[in-house]
């Protein structure tokens, strides 16, 4: 009798997992269906251009002259268009129909570029990632958070309300958010223009001789990092915030226009010669400029 | 150049939007440095609408009456009788074809950019040098931003409710985006009613507007590509 539940017990289990293997293979099946895989050859420096309204994009450079885009759709529900004119490569996802949860509009595309590609990239939500591309770049994203490393040109990002995290960063950054923080990590560039509304923005690095750095946000804080050995002439300004400031400027000596303002709680000075130049401004945020440790 | 002549040449303008202008006018914008860039801005403001005219869809008809009822309380234009149709006078305004085409949000966008071009222009050239206890009296742009904010909540509601159903990411960011930036016009429209010389002051306030309208030019721009 014994021998006799234990047969039944077996063949349930044996059925579960028969059950499970067939379910497990579907799925398996289903997600290979949706995996694409594409290659264009390339000469010089390409110019790639990607819209994606939700999912991962994540861009590296490699040594071949070809382009190769290895993606996954979250559903049927979304195509994706991929064109070659030239030297000049289009991915595009495409919604097939709206009614579907959000997971299954999503797109993910593993990009691989030669190191001098132009990249315009387009997403609303998800993250993107460039690694070690150097050529110029624009990225325009709502909500997608940004984050770019040992990457060179000029980049230009327009966010809503995605951040940026640039980690040796070179060339020249162009960047405007609402609510998006920004961090530039020891970056070598010689302009840099950053607005945010409430955001932060760090910058963490060196400033270069010649170099112009405006950081204006509207509340949040901005913080300038500097070593002993940094020039430049700043200018820092908070309408309703506050100023902290730990490096040792002397009074400005190169006559930068004073504040448009009787209300702004100011600093004006030359660290060294004075060699490149630091716009601070906030309207009732924190302006913190602190000695690198 | 006396205010008189200004205020006939704006009439002008107003009157006869898409007309050659007059010899009198013509000899007065030559001697004017304001009307010639009240001019300028007005050619440029067209040269946009033509362009924008062309790709946007036909907005519903409520909108435009609703527009120029606004713009008629305001005063920015006043009621001169219409022949043909409520559109004909903001058609004939930018000088377009009949069948012209452009969205409310888009108009927004124009009114906006006047707007901030007009108070640059206003603006004493903070570079010049100016004479110690020398009194001047630089004129003030009106405060006509919040009119125009009006304008843009409007514009807004309509492109947020188009913005696609299924990317709800999207649409709570932008809608999340835009409480930060109303909260933001309300703390700068404060400081400049407490502090209306401070010019800094003013700066934040019209860059806060001037987000206002990147976020609904972001909105139009995802409303108009996500259903494809």
């Amino acid at each position: 009798m014994k021998g006799g539940v234990d047969s039944m017990v077996c063949l349930r289990i044996a059925g579960t997992a028969l059950v499970a293997l067939s379910l497990g293979t579907s799925a398996y099946a289903q997600g290979q269906g949706r995996r694409f895989e594409r290659h264009f050859t390339v000469q010089g420096k390409p110019v790639v251009t990607v819209q994606n309204a939700t999912g991962r994009i994540q861009v590296r450079a490699w040594d071949k002259q070809e382009v190769m885009i290895v993606g996954q759709r979250g559903s049927t529900n979304v195509e994706v268009d991929t064109e070659q004119v030239g030297n000049r490569i289009e991915i595009a996802t495409r919604v097939l129909s709206e009614n579907a949860n959000p997971d299954a509009l999503r797109a993910d595309y593993d990009i691989s570029v030669p190191a001098e590609s132009e990249l315009q990239v387009r997403s609303d939500s998800g993250n993107v990632t460039v690694d070690s591309v150097h050529g110029d770049m624009s990225f325009d994203t709502v909500a997608a958070d940004l984050e770019l490393q040992d990457v060179e040109g000029y980049l230009v990002v327009k966010s809503i309300g995605g951040s940026t995290v640039c980690t040796r960063c070179s060339g020249r950054l162009d960047a405007t958010s609402i609510s998006g923080n920004f961090k530039l990590l020891q970056p070598t560039m010689a302009n840099v223009r950053v607005q945010t509304s409430s955001g932060n923005i760090l910058f963490d690095g060196s400033f270069m001789n010649r170099g112009i750095y405006v950081l204006k946000n509207y509340s949040g804080t901005i913080e300038v990092r500097f070593s002993s050995t940094d020039s430049f002439d700043v200018r820092a300004t908070s309408l309703y915030g506050n100023v902290i400031n730990q490096a040792p400027v002397v009074p400005d000596r190169h006559n930068m226009p004073a504040p448009r303002s009787g209300l702004a709680k100011s600093l004006f000075g030359t660290m060294n010669d004075g060699r490149a130049k630091v716009e601070l401004s906030s309207f009732n945020g924190t302006i913190k400029i602190s000695k690198r440790e | 150049m006396s205010p008189t002549q200004c205020a006939q040449f704006e009439r002008m303008l107003e009157e006869q939007p898409d007309g050659p202008l007059t010899a009198e006018a013509s000899a007065h914008m030559k001697g004017c440095t304001d009307c010639r860039a009240l001019w300028s801005d007005m050619e440029a403001i067209h040269t946009a609408a033509m362009e924008w005219g062309g790709r946007e869809p036909e907005p519903p008809e409520y909108l435009w009456s609703a527009l120029r009822r606004q713009l008629e309380s305001e005063g920015l234009i006043r009621d001169v009788p219409r022949e043909n149709s409520e559109r004909s006078w903001l058609a004939g305004w930018f000088g377009a074809a009949p069948r012209w085409a452009l969205a409310g949000a888009s108009i927004s966008l124009l009114l906006i950019a006047a707007m901030l071009a007009s108070y640059q222009k206003n603006e004493p050239n903070a570079a010049a040098p100016l004479p110690m206890r020398m009194s001047i009296s630089v004129p003030r742009p009106k405060l006509v931003a919040s009119d125009l904010g009006k304008a843009l909540d409007g514009d807004l509601k309509q492109v947020f409710d188009s913005l696609p159903e299924g990317n709800t990411v999207l649409t709570s960011s932008l809608r999340e985006n835009l409480g930060i930036v109303d909260n933001l016009i309300a703390v700068c429209e404060k400081s400049v009613r407490e502090q209306p010389d401070d010019r800094m002051a003013r700066d934040y306030l019209y860059g806060a507007y001037q987000q206002k309208a990147v976020l609904l030019a972001t909105a139009m721009d995802r409303s108009a590509l996500e259903g494809r």
